[in-house]
């Protein structure tokens, strides 16, 4: 396919993709450049930031906060991902049309096609209604692991129902033949089959709790800042700074870290499982 | 005649047909899957996306509270329309937005292509790990690698003073906040956003298709617009609708990278909500917004379909 390619045209794009690899890098090797800045009066590179960085505690409580948001909220919509993806896949009527038969695809896409800003408004408004009339949901750690948990069941269900969609039906069938009953089949085999997409779908969901800000932003409360919150907010108030730079150098290093061991370790499974007889 | 399977004794039980009884057992087991993570949506979405639009007809108090009467006011205050006559900023800020959108989009789009296709010229062993490359730094906060340019388009930063040596900047002024430096920033957070469809329909490229144009002599240019860029259309589509439309409605990188002279539609409509409360016409705002987003997914949606959609699993 490839060697169609002639190598004038290989070598352009070439030319062209290495820089952009190179740009999509940069601005990331500049924080972490920054982040040994010297203290104040002092030239040089230190570790200066990241003292500052961990003399705060400040940051621990985000940090902490951050954590619980992103592994909370992923593991309620793993469950209410899974179970909606293998109904849709596994009981929606093969012959329904129209409207009702379309309504949840339209509710699952509904979250990942509306602007997050519009999402994160929404919710701070019907936050606000709800406590004001039952004094319930005061905005903060429990509204916002609300919102994440809602965004992300779309994307669960989404590649949950991708790998059932892509198994022979027959299966189930059988199963029902060795006598196993609807939960039977869910535990013993829906479970292991999806399970890598179910792992996808929960690290996917930490993925996007963890890249957002703008629906945290507008669903968190005076004391649920979060680590992308409290940047956010120290930039605004006095720029940036070598601790903010060492703090998100070490976001950043945290993703690339566990994306690339993610990475090499389901590349070495793979290798393994196709070595084996099937 | 004694029934021997569960819907058949159930039919004898409760007198209905088997078929029946079937297709109520298989819709409760969907309400009972399906049900828990629809309702969440519902309510946790659907819900307070429609209050918030309800919103937008209501008239506003003193403390840019909804309040009663419903009045259609807020739509004017959008248009430009209000006690001290007609105003073309909130227009301005729209077209800004949309172009803001379109320059994102077609850089990205330009760049996409050679990345695919240098991608898929490699071989198939290092391909995924050049494709997670292209992806990881969209996994990082989105505040965090949308600040991370302020440290090359800052004032007194590198890219900076290139611009001030060139003479394209003014002396004291960095490339942010500016307009400029928003493009890229919406170009570089949603990049991946292009590359993947796109490098999804460059997987299934039949190659035979651009042995053939070669055989009929097409050459270069002519020869990748004929024969690879219609097979790459639906992954076009897809990258323009992904990258076009959360670039449109974005806050965090014009909040970031613009100032007060690039402002977005995105931050007009955060501010009706956090700096100078005025929900109704935020809603109106907001309401502007996703007309102009859902016109937009509409005829993307239309066009795909006339030219052959990808024929991935949907729900």
């Amino acid at each position: 396919m490839s060697n169609v390619v002639p190598p004038r045209v290989r070598a352009g794009l070439a030319a062209v993709s290495w820089p952009v690899y190179i740009l999509l890098y940069t601005p990331l090797a500049m924080v972490a450049y920054y982040s040994f800045a010297p203290a104040p009066l002092q030239t040089g590179h230190s570790v200066h930031g990241y003292a500052v960085l961990f003399s705060d505690g400040t940051v621990f409580a985000a940090l902490q906060r951050s954590l619980i948001l992103a592994f909370g909220s992923a593991t309620v919509s793993t469950a209410l991902g899974t179970l909606l993806g293998y109904g849709l896949c596994r009981f929606r009527a093969a012959n329904a049309r129209g409207l009702a038969a379309n309504l949840p695809s339209l509710i699952i896409y509904t979250p990942i096609i509306m602007p997050s800003l519009v999402f994160g408004i929404s919710e701070l408004i019907f936050f606000n209604f709800v406590h004001s009339a039952t004094g319930l949901l005061a905005a903060g750690l429990g509204t916002m692991v609300i919102a994440h948990i809602t965004f992300q069941v779309p994307y669960v269900a989404l590649t949950v129902f991708a790998r059932l969609a892509g198994l022979d039906p027959n299966l189930f069938e059988a199963s029902h033949d060795l006598y196993a009953n609807g939960v039977k089949s869910f535990l013993f085999l829906t479970i292991p089959i999806v399970r890598p997409a179910i792992i996808g779908g929960f690290l996917l969901g930490i993925t996007l709790s963890i890249d957002d800000f703008t629906i945290s932003f507008f669903t968190s409360g005076p004391g649920s800042v979060t680590l992308p919150i409290y940047i956010y907010g120290a930039i605004a108030k006095k720029g940036i700074s070598p601790e903010i730079n060492a703090l998100g150098t070490l976001m950043i290093a945290t993703v690339i870290v566990l994306a690339l061991a993610h990475f090499f370790i389901t590349r070495q499974r793979d290798r393994r499982a196709s070595l084996l007889p099937s | 005649m004694s029934a021997t399977n569960p819907p058949e004794i159930l039919a004898r039980v409760t007198g209905k047909t088997a078929v029946q009884t079937e297709a109520r057992a298989k819709s409760f087991r969907l309400w009972i899957t399906a049900g828990p993570g629809l309702f969440w949506v519902v309510l946790f979405l659907l819900v307070p996306s429609v209050v918030l639009l309800g919103i937008g007809f209501f008239a506003s108090n003193d403390y840019g509270q909804p309040t009663m009467p419903l009045t259609l006011g807020s739509f004017q205050q959008v248009a430009g329309y209000s006690l001290l006559g007609w105003d073309d900023g909130n227009i301005i800020i729209l077209i800004r937005s949309l172009a803001q959108a379109a320059t994102a989009t077609i850089v990205s789009a330009l760049l996409s292509y050679p990345i695919v296709f240098f991608i898929m010229t490699r071989p198939v062993s290092v391909r995924p790990l050049l494709l997670l490359l292209i992806i990881l730094p969209s996994w990082t906060n989105q505040v965090v690698r949308t600040y991370a340019w302020l440290e090359l388009m800052g004032p007194n930063a590198p890219l900076t003073a290139v611009a001030h040596w060139l003479g394209i900047v003014p002396p004291d002024l960095g490339i942010a906040p500016g307009s400029f430096a928003i493009t890229t920033g919406l170009a570089y957070n949603y990049l991946p956003y292009m590359i993947v469809p796109l490098y999804a329909s460059a997987e299934r490229l039949d190659w035979t298709l651009v042995e053939a144009g070669r055989d009929l002599y097409a050459k270069g240019f002519r020869l990748f617009w004929h024969t690879v860029f219609p097979q790459t259309v639906p992954g076009l589509l897809s990258g323009v609708i992904f990258v076009a439309i959360p670039a449109f409605g974005d806050y965090v990188v014009p909040q970031l990278l613009g100032g007060d002279r690039s402002l977005m539609i995105g931050s007009l409509i955060a501010n009706q909500f956090t700096e100078t409360p005025d929900w109704p016409y935020g809603a109106a705002l907001t309401i502007i917004m996703l007309v102009f987003t859902g016109a937009g997914l509409i005829a993307f949606r239309i066009l795909t379909r006339r030219l052959g959609g990808a024929g991935e699993a949907t729900i």
